[in-house]
């Protein structure tokens, strides 16, 4: 009885000693800068706004619209159900806890790709999977989605069929107001290309 | 990985059946381990009997250097888990309140349950004496608020507040309850060879 | 075999017991992020309690009122449904270990029934004013605190066995 007592003493404290040995390894986790290279260089990572549109349409529940830009400019036009963590609050509070839940797609909004941009490559650097940019950003989407252009009579179906979609989205996105739309509040610069720009062109 | 739930990995429905499934194994080990009789749980005041003391700490150090070793592993986010706020002097307070009720008492909450379970009156009468101390904690709260609300710390922990890393505390509270453990055996059997009618 | 089940209860070994708890503790955490708890049950049942007697009175009480919400019952909680549970595995276990008798009263050979009785009634009003200015007894608070590192945790802890400690010489006659 004894003899097994004293084993189980030395068993707890080896148990327990080996406890001062974890820190340190946990501290040196972090993503390699050659890993982190190749992510930055593939493209992989931009959601086109279509698909975004398509997404929210569909109310897909693994979606989480991460609104980056700053909290005035976020409540004066923002995407429906995304929610607005600041580029510099990215560290603040919580809001890491949004990142790398299994099974949600984080794609972050700016006004173009830049700020998003920056804001995927801090995440991926703290090392969370399935973070996002949604290529374009709220230019692109008002360009595309908000106010599509239709294509040249001599275009290609494909284009055609995007074009159908996209305003199919608009109305879902801007309801019966289509028309007021442009005079309303929504401030958010839009830069317009050329009206000859084909529905299916990126930006 | 985990926490689960807040995880999202359970969904929120299991919730209560996790509970319930959870409170039967908490009950059965405290039954088990003789926690269901009052005079072994006061046993450790007097040197009698030390299961409280051998249970508590045992499981005190397991969880804490398991909980260490999960969160290594990457098992478990020790900073998602719920950390118990900490208010320094109502807690002090509440702790000396607890101890005299305990004396008097002989159980604390979750033994007393597991001893009405298999018919122990005086658990019965310790429940509703729970039940009425805290129906008498509400209806005198307004006159307490401002004392129950007092040195709040937040939901800080030991490293937070000493910035000694956890593992250092988790290596102190075993070395500790080894030597306790040790050490109890010895006086517990000098002082049963003096009780004759206390049935172990 | 002459009664000796009734004479000798069998306990399981502590060391094992404590350890199979410290086990429960981890796999708690690891699936609902907090730990045990038991007292949190009886302050959802006064709750309840008040609230069905005066729903006026509740809400307007500063402490119990937050505990009050409109679309399900305060003993709608995860505690309620765990405590629940300790009552039947402590059941389970009195049946499987043969401890499961009539209605009794353990007191120490001082003092009677009566007098034990009167004072576990006056030891739970304490344990549970206590346990509110704690934020928790013995389980939530000392155990699965303390587990957790929290500073709340390892004060209560030792402000109950301390005062337990102190206070016992005084108690005695009521146990040995």
């Amino acid at each position: 009885m004894n003899r097994n007592y004293i084993f189980l003493t030395i068993l707890m404290i080896v148990l327990a000693v080996g406890t001062l040995m974890l820190k340190p390894a946990k501290q040196l986790k972090q993503i390699e800068p050659e890993t982190l290279l190749k992510e930055i260089v593939q493209p992989t990572r931009y959601i086109s706004t279509d698909e975004v549109a398509k997404r929210l349409i569909q109310g897909d529940p693994s979606l989480l619209l991460v609104d980056v830009r700053s909290e005035a400019e976020f409540e004066k036009y923002s995407l429906p159900r995304s929610l607005n963590i600041p580029t510099e609050k990215l560290m603040a509070d919580d809001n890491l806890s949004y990142f790398g839940v299994p099974g949600t797609k984080v794609v972050f909004v700016s006004n173009d790709d830049i700020k998003a941009d920056q804001t995927w490559v801090l995440t991926k650097r703290l090392g969370f999977n399935s973070t996002y940019v949604m290529k374009g950003g709220l230019n692109c989407w008002m360009e595309t989605i908000i106010d599509p252009v239709e294509p040249s009579p001599d275009a290609e179906e494909t284009e055609f069929k995007t074009y159908s979609f996209r305003k199919g989205a608009q109305m879902y996105f801007t309801g019966a107001q289509v028309d007021d739309f442009n005079d309303s509040k929504v401030e958010v610069q839009v830069r317009r290309k050329e009206k000859t720009s084909v529905a299916s062109g990126g930006c | 990985m985990g926490p689960l739930i807040p995880n999202g990995i359970i969904g929120g429905g299991w919730d209560f059946v996790i509970a319930i499934l959870l409170g039967v194994a908490f009950g059965f080990i405290l039954e088990a381990s003789g926690f269901s009789s009052s005079r072994n749980i006061t046993g450790v005041f007097y040197g009698y009997n030390f299961v409280v003391l051998r249970v508590f700490f045992t499981a005190l150090i397991v969880a804490m250097v398991g909980l260490m070793y999960f969160d290594y592993f990457g098992w478990l986010d020790l900073s998602k888990i719920f950390i118990l706020p900490t208010y320094v002097t109502p807690m002090i307070f509440g702790g000396v309140v607890m101890g005299l009720g305990f004396i008097l008492g002989g159980f604390c909450p979750g033994t007393s349950f597991t001893a009405i379970a298999i018919g122990k009156l005086d658990a019965l009468l310790f429940t509703i004496g729970l039940y009425i101390g805290i129906f008498i904690f509400s209806l005198g709260y307004p006159l307490i608020e401002g004392f129950y609300n007092s040195g709040n710390l937040g939901n800080v922990t030991l490293t937070d507040v000493t910035g000694i890393p956890a593992a250092w505390f988790a290596l102190a509270f075993t070395v500790v309850a080894l030597a306790a453990f040790w050490g109890t055996m010895i006086i517990e059997k000098r002082v049963r060879k003096n009780m004759k009618e206390y049935k172990f | 075999m002459k009664n000796t089940m009734d004479n000798q209860p069998k306990y399981i070994n502590p060391y094992l017991g404590g350890v199979l708890l410290g086990l429960l503790i981890i796999a708690t955490v690891f699936i609902t992020g907090r730990g045990l708890g038991a007292s949190g049950a009886i302050k959802s049942s006064v709750v309840t309690t008040a609230n069905t007697i005066s729903p006026e009175g509740t809400k307007e009480n500063a402490y119990m009122g937050q505990f009050v919400s409109d679309d399900h019952s305060p003993m709608y909680t995860w505690l309620v449904f765990e405590s629940l549970g300790v009552f039947l595995g402590g059941l389970l276990s009195g049946i499987i270990f043969g401890r499961v008798k009539k209605f009794r009263t353990d007191h120490g050979p001082k003092i009677t029934s009566r007098k034990r009785l009167i004072f576990a009634l006056i030891g739970g009003a304490l344990f549970g004013i206590g346990s509110q200015f704690g934020r928790g007894c013995t389980s939530g608070a000392a155990l699965s605190g303390s587990a957790t590192f929290a500073l709340g945790g390892v004060i209560v802890m030792f402000s109950i066995f301390g005062t337990g400690y102190i206070l016992a010489y005084f108690f005695r006659k009521l146990w040995i």
